[in-house]
């Protein structure tokens, strides 16, 4: 099944960018401060993590990695590609895609075709859309819901949806905004296998934003954390654990 | 491997086109026993309704797609109107009224279908050049937009004299449109506009319509998606307009209106935004109701009385229904369904779950 996957019809190729970066970027909203200087590098092969309380910036950044944000100062960096000016249509063309915190499904549509509309925003016809979608929703385990219509599915499959909707004709980046909220532990197992295999499947770098500890030290390569807006630590998932500055200002808030 | 349903390539079209086949057949039927058993005011009561019914298939097209409600359509309907006229209106009367036409129209006479040829790509046109600024509005905003849009167009075509005749009308208009005349260009705007809807750029448009922000990290071009269905539309009505003035065979620019405006988009309303069944469901509902009344505010003789009810019933009884559809099933008579296809497996299902 894997393989038709990977078989991006003529004439689409899969983006070659080998790295997503931020250098130094601030965000401000009317004076308040939302990033400051922040910078950080996702690699293609790895599951970047990135935490921080709530308020932290976390959601700001990734708005600002797929240019739904403007940053006030700084910049982001795609495969050594300078994107200022590139609207968030541009940043899923060239290969950045993005799942939400609230989901966004479309509603009245099916689950099929919400999972077609990026392939056809990518430049597909209907009906190799269509197939693509198909084995995209059997990737994430949702193949049976193909014709339900997305607005009657349970809120954790439409979290499957949307990570299959942002993984179609395999980007170069996606970027995961906190996918296990509200799941039981057992749909955590799941969601963490599926999230471990992207890198390999798709040869897709992830981007994993999570408030699930466990989620996110289980399957993170590098983690970085951020609070009030700052960078205040990165490293690895056992260096991360150990940072007293990250035990006091995240880890420490949840006793 | 989970089932895939896995269908023959002609079952899939058959189940894919059935909607619009459906109502292509209702309204030949229609038309049909219309024009066999009916008397000289129904045929004219026919041609009426099968024209608002191309005009609001075209204001369906891009509000029911788009999600943006339009006060605007009828202007192309007035463009496309007007556009056919000075290609149809005898060259000696357009020379002595229409002097600021150029030359190509106002010395030649031609035959209404590259009039009604025309009508389409002027209106489409004008669709394209003030879409291409007013597209990047969302909700209420675009609507306010499209109703100025509705407004300029109608004062224009009431003043410029030499080109419109302004409040003078437009006369001599070859009166060629009836009922199967109509039915013809109504089964294509049923067509197009059905056709659009399942395409890849419907299909993204409808996805731009449940929530912009996704279809945009979709890759999807939302602007031009929307200018897409907007030219589209536009050229469906403006072929409308072009029929309407054929059938009228005189034209003025109040004709496409505030009035108007607000009947198309009652129709659509009371059918359901969300389906091509739903547009000529609104259509053929409301012109009952309309025609009901106005017949019984002419005057109905029963027994030994005339039963009559006021001039204006019209209106508030068409007023009333649409209260009552918005309050009662909001989402419009047919709730933004496309007629089933009754055969196959989901449908047998369905009756087996009916009859238990």
């Amino acid at each position: 099944m894997t393989d038709e996957l990977h078989v991006l019809p003529p004439g689409i190729e899969q983006p070659q960018a080998s790295e997503l970066v931020a250098r130094n970027i601030f965000v401000q909203f009317q004076g308040l401060t939302a990033i400051a200087d922040v910078s950080l590098k996702v690699e293609r092969h790895e599951v970047f993590g990135l935490i921080g309380p709530n308020g932290a910036g976390k959601t700001t950044l990734v708005n600002c990695l797929t240019g739904f944000q403007r940053p006030t100062s700084g910049s982001v960096v795609l495969g050594g590609e300078d994107t200022t000016g590139w609207s968030s249509v541009k940043f899923r063309q060239q290969g950045v895609a993005r799942t939400f915190q609230a989901g966004r499904l479309f509603r009245d549509m099916t689950v099929a075709e919400n999972v077609e509309v990026t392939a056809l925003g990518l430049g597909m016809s209907r009906r190799a859309g269509h197939q693509h979608a198909m084995a995209m929703l059997e990737w994430v385990g949702l193949a049976d819901r193909a014709d339900s219509i997305a607005g009657t599915l349970p809120y954790t499959d439409e979290r499957r949806v949307g990570i299959a909707r942002a993984l179609v004709l395999s980007p170069a980046f996606v970027l995961l905004d906190e996918p296990a909220a509200g799941m039981s532990d057992a749909e955590c197992d799941d969601l963490m296998h599926t999230i471990a295999a992207i890198p390999r499947t798709f040869t897709c770098g992830v981007l994993l934003i999570e408030h699930n500890m466990g989620v996110i030290m289980g399957v993170c390569n590098r983690i970085h954390v951020l609070d009030g807006g700052r960078t205040i630590a990165e490293g690895l998932p056992s260096d991360i654990q150990r940072d007293q500055a990250v035990i006091s200002a995240y880890l420490g808030m949840e006793g | 491997m989970a089932p895939v349903s896995k269908s023959t390539p002609h079952a899939s079209m058959l189940r894919r086109y059935w909607p619009l086949a459906a109502l292509c057949a209702i309204l030949t039927v229609l038309v049909g026993v219309g024009s066999l058993i009916g008397s000289d005011q129904l045929q004219v009561t026919l041609t009426e309704m099968l024209i608002r019914l191309i005009v609001v298939v075209g204001i369906y097209t891009f509000i029911g797609n788009a999600g943006i409600l339009s006060f605007g359509h009828i202007g192309f309907m007035c463009v496309g109107a007007y556009a056919a006229a000075w290609a149809t209106v005898d060259p000696t009367w357009k020379q002595m009224m229409l002097t600021g036409l150029p030359d190509f129209l106002q010395q030649n006479q031609y035959g209404f279908l590259p009039a009604v040829a025309g009508a389409a790509v002027l209106a489409g046109l004008v669709a394209l050049v003030i879409g291409a600024a007013i597209m990047r509005l969302s909700g209420i905003a675009g609507s306010i937009a499209t109703f100025a849009l509705l407004a300029i167009v109608n004062s224009v075509y009431s003043n410029w004299e030499s080109v419109t005749a302004a409040t003078s009308s437009i006369i001599g208009v070859p009166a060629v449109v009836g009922p199967w005349v109509a039915w013809m260009f109504a089964i294509g705007a049923l067509v197009l506009a059905y056709v659009f809807q399942v395409s890849r750029f419907g299909l993204m448009l409808r996805a731009s319509r449940d929530d912009e922000v996704a279809a945009k990290s979709s890759g999807v071009n939302v602007v031009r998606m929307r200018l897409i269905a907007f030219v589209v539309s536009a050229m469906i009505v403006g072929v409308a307009g072009a029929l309407y003035a054929h059938f009228l065979g005189i034209l003025t620019a109040d004709t496409f209106y505030l009035s108007m405006t607000f009947v198309t988009l009652a129709m659509l309303v009371v059918g359901g935004v969300g389906s091509l069944f739903g547009a000529v469901a609104g259509v053929i509902v409301v012109t009952v109701i309309v025609e009901v009344l106005r017949h019984i505010e002419a005057g109905v003789p029963l027994g030994g009385i005339t039963i009559q009810i006021p001039q204006g019933s019209q209106e508030i009884g068409l007023g009333i229904a649409m209260a009552l559809i918005l309050i009662f099933r909001p989402a419009g008579l047919t709730r933004g369904n496309e007629i089933a296809f009754p055969f196959g497996r989901a449908a047998r299902r369905k009756r087996k779950a009916a009859a238990s």
